[in-house]
């Protein structure tokens, strides 16, 4: 696999290509992208046939390993690879070690090894262990194994063990990887840690630079613990670090971050030049009930940025979610007929939200793309996030009219 | 000149020459259903996290829906505002309502019985008594629009003994039947059955049979039965009606769904199905196969790279082994999805053997080779041998 950057705005925003991908070699996919965030291979609540009918562009699926870690026998066993263990052949994947959608158990820490807590509780890796799996799994993309246990609050003395954890890890993963001959055509993403510390990050990329040659992306990782708390970290919390980190990089390479970013923070994120983001955040508003639906064109006739189909409000509400939007949801299924299936707790109210959540994201990023190369993302940026402020006054006007 | 289109017309079209089998097409107001047919349940409205679209490519032609649930949420009012349940669900083919009843009956148990109707406790916050009269079922049943719906019927559980309540509950469904017909809003294009009663007595299923037929009807169910009766008492049942009732007209026998039920019954006469447990048991990691059932969860599916069932070609059997649904059932909800899609899947794929068999002509062969596998040292169950008997065929 291959990536090339190919157009990059003032801000550093940027476009660019993945392309000569093993699993479908003729197929180009443009970043800004997002990784289709899956448990064990799929997306919460929609099966591959489903996922057909959202998508039917190329994508990536992106496997956290926590996610897989009870197959850990059958893989050794099994012949194929990983998209096709999980049930959908022709998809590209993308192995990560933790689940960005769920909140990471902190410590545990054990040196040169990592904890992951899978459903049958914890469990060490260390490089051996991870890339014997990963070497199984045949991937067409993969991160190294990683210490990213640090977020804002985290002890100078906890960021220097994840460095030079993460450090031992990065050239033990490389080793293994250049003697892999399974491994060999897979895109590899290595992690930066180095917490909220600038010195410690720019230390860590200085050890690991010497590895570059054998690295096709970087992650930046070590910013949070991932889960629901993400969507609400202040972007300019994490600003200087982003920015550090990618000023340190080399530009040639893809720069992916991960976890449950809010769009108007993706839309920042992609302005420092993050290239790789992920779908996790549908999961977490699936989970809450709620549906996006924010306009992203003209055409969509947006009521608000989101909408909590739990509300009885929506009961006898026989408009799509989003009016203009092309999803199966929308030209199908009306809010009281999900806002029913949530309150009878049937599943296919998940689904249905989780088709839309998906599509409107995707939607969401194929105009981050645009607005790049029409060099106005600042226009998309200022749109997207009126539109949050308004939901934002309506709650509390909302709140206040409940109090009286 | 009656020019109101029937809303159900049913032509046979083919017979077994041995059996009382017979395949029959009926033409409903949102398509054809080709018979006998096996119809998922969708109590609430949606069949277990299937999308319609995804049934529709299945070649599922008829579900069910269950009237209590719809009719306490959303409600009908919230239904006929939609449109209709077809509309509500997204669902353009064809559904069949039960009456309630026997949900009320079966889930409360504070239920009591009277000639106007099934008198219960209300499940809302108010807990008050509410009454479900025949009247009252049909209006719910008119709201959300299935093509078939089920009038009221007196249910007494097969294992009660009181031949007396029994009797009695014959005669008052016959009369509900009455009350029903009279408050149906859409005979055009809504079709009521009637449900023969009288639990495992063969002079009361007589008495219900005769009165019913009198009435003009497009089709009739078999009611209570599948309610912990003995099998050898079940089929002489199911036997029995379908002689009683009309040929040229569908028998739908409520509640019955095994496989092993399903071919039984076919032999005898029976055009319709339908049973929860093929997507209830999805939920719990047991996909069906047809010489059993497996359950996902246990542990010797870890390494088995194989499908489900290599002879099916359903998406999950085409694209998952049982060692990756092994590691996801009860886990992740896409699991019961992906099972749910082979256990409907299995259903219809059963019923199309089921129809082609007769129409070739091999009807009798499938029966026995099919209950061969089933039972590899031929320790064929009394009720399975009796029952073929019936039918002339010797296992
Ligand atoms: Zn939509
Ligand atoms: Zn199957």
């Amino acid at each position: 696999m291959k990536f090339t950057v190919k157009h990059v705005m003032k801000q550093s925003a940027r476009i660019g290509e993945l392309s000569h991908i093993k699993a479908d070699f003729g197929i180009k996919m443009e970043t800004p992208l997002v990784l289709l965030h899956t448990q064990a291979g799929h997306i919460p609540h929609i099966t591959h046939e489903v996922l057909k009918l959202i998508s039917k562009e190329p994508q990536i699926l992106q496997i956290p390993l926590v996610s897989i870690h009870n197959y850990y026998d059958a893989i050794q066993d099994y012949d194929g690879r990983i998209s096709e263990f999980v049930g959908s052949k022709d998809t590209i994947s993308y192995i990560t070690l933790n689940d960005p959608s769920n909140l990471t158990r902190q410590g545990h820490h054990v040196k040169e090894m990592v904890p992951i807590f899978t459903k049958n509780g914890k469990v060490l890796y260390d490089s051996q262990k991870y890339m014997a799996m990963i070497n199984n799994l045949k991937p067409d993309m993969y991160t190294l194994l990683s210490d990213g246990d640090t977020n804002i609050a985290s002890s100078q003395k906890r960021i220097t063990k994840s460095v030079e954890n993460t450090a031992a890890f990065n050239k033990q993963c490389i080793s293994y990887q250049k003697k892999s001959s399974n491994l060999q055509d897979s895109f590899v993403i290595a992690p930066v840690v180095g917490g909220y510390c600038l010195k410690s990050r720019e230390k860590f990329i200085e050890l690991i630079l010497q590895n570059d040659s054998f690295v096709h992306g970087y992650l930046i990782d070590g910013l949070h613990n991932n889960g629901p708390e993400v969507e609400f970290i202040p972007f300019n919390e994490v600003e200087l670090v982003v920015k550090k980190v990618i000023d340190n990089l080399p530009e040639s390479k893809l720069r992916v971050i991960s976890g449950c970013w809010s769009p108007v923070n993706i839309i920042k994120l992609v302005k420092c030049g993050i290239d790789v983001f992920d779908t996790s955040y549908c999961r977490i508003l699936t989970e809450r009930s709620a549906a996006l639906t924010f306009s992203i064109n003209e055409n969509d006739l947006s009521e608000a940025y989101e909408i909590n189909l739990r509300h009885n409000q929506y009961a006898e509400d026989f408009k799509p979610l989003l009016l203009g939007c092309q999803c199966i949801t929308c030209n199908g299924y009306s809010r009281g007929y999900i806002h029913h299936l949530l309150t009878v707790q049937e599943l296919l109210g998940s689904v249905l939200i989780m088709i839309h959540n998906v599509h409107h994201i995707l939607r969401f990023f194929s105009k981050i793309r645009q607005s790049i190369r029409d060099e106005c993302l600042v226009d998309l940026e200022n749109n997207i996030l009126d539109q949050y402020n308004e939901f934002q006054c309506q709650k509390i006007k909302n709140l206040e009219n409940e109090n009286k | 000149m009656n020019n109101i289109k029937s809303p159900l017309i049913f032509e046979i079209i083919g017979k077994c020459e041995t059996s009382k089998a017979r395949v029959g097409r009926m033409t409903l107001p949102h398509g054809p259903v080709d018979t006998p047919v096996f119809m998922p349940v969708g109590t609430q409205g949606t069949l277990k996290g299937m999308l319609p679209e995804q049934l529709k490519a299945m070649n599922l032609q008829i579900m069910l829906a269950n009237t209590y649930h719809l009719g306490t949420r959303p409600g009908p009012k919230v239904l006929k505002k939609a449109g209709g349940l077809h509309k509500f669900m997204n669902w353009d083919g064809n559904l069949l309502t039960d009456s309630g009843g026997f949900q009320m009956v079966s889930l409360l148990k504070l239920a009591e019985i009277t000639e106007e109707g099934v008198k219960f406790q209300s499940l809302n916050e108010h807990k008050n008594e509410v009454m479900l009269t025949p009247e009252h079922s049909i209006e719910i049943q008119n709201a959300i629009g299935a093509d078939i719906i089920m009038q009221l019927d007196d249910v007494v559980s097969t294992t009660v003994p009181d031949k007396a309540r029994i009797e009695e509950s014959v005669h008052r469904t016959t009369r509900w039947l009455d009350r029903c017909l009279q408050a149906h809003q859409n005979p055009d294009i809504q079709s009521i059955f009637p449900i023969v009663q009288g639990t495992l007595f063969e002079d009361l299923r007589r008495i219900s049979a005769s009165e019913h037929i009198k009435r003009d009807v497009n089709g009739f169910a078999i009611g209570g039965l599948s309610g912990g009766e003995s099998k050898d008492d079940f089929w002489k049942i199911v036997n029995l009606c379908t002689d009683l009732l009309p040929k040229n007209k569908p028998v739908y026998l409520m509640g019955v769904g095994f496989a092993v039920d399903l071919v039984i019954c076919s032999a005898l006469g029976v055009d319709m199905f339908d049973c929860v447990f093929p997507t209830r048991t999805a939920r719990f990691g047991c996909a069906l196969l047809m010489n059993g059932q497996i359950n996902l969860r246990k542990k010797q599916y870890a390494l088995d790279f194989n499908p489900i069932d290599s002879d099916c070609t359903c998406s999950t059997c085409k694209n998952y082994t049982r060692a990756y649904l092994h590691g996801i059932v009860t886990e992740l909800p896409v699991a019961c999805h992906l099972l749910t899609e082979h256990n409907l899947a299995f259903q219809l794929r059963l019923m199309k053997t089921i129809r082609e068999n007769i129409l070739n002509g091999t009807f009798k062969e499938f029966v026995k080779k099919f209950m061969e596998d089933l039972y590899p040292k031929k320790d064929y169950p009394s009720w399975i041998t009796d029952s073929l008997i019936a039918v002339n065929i010797t296992l």
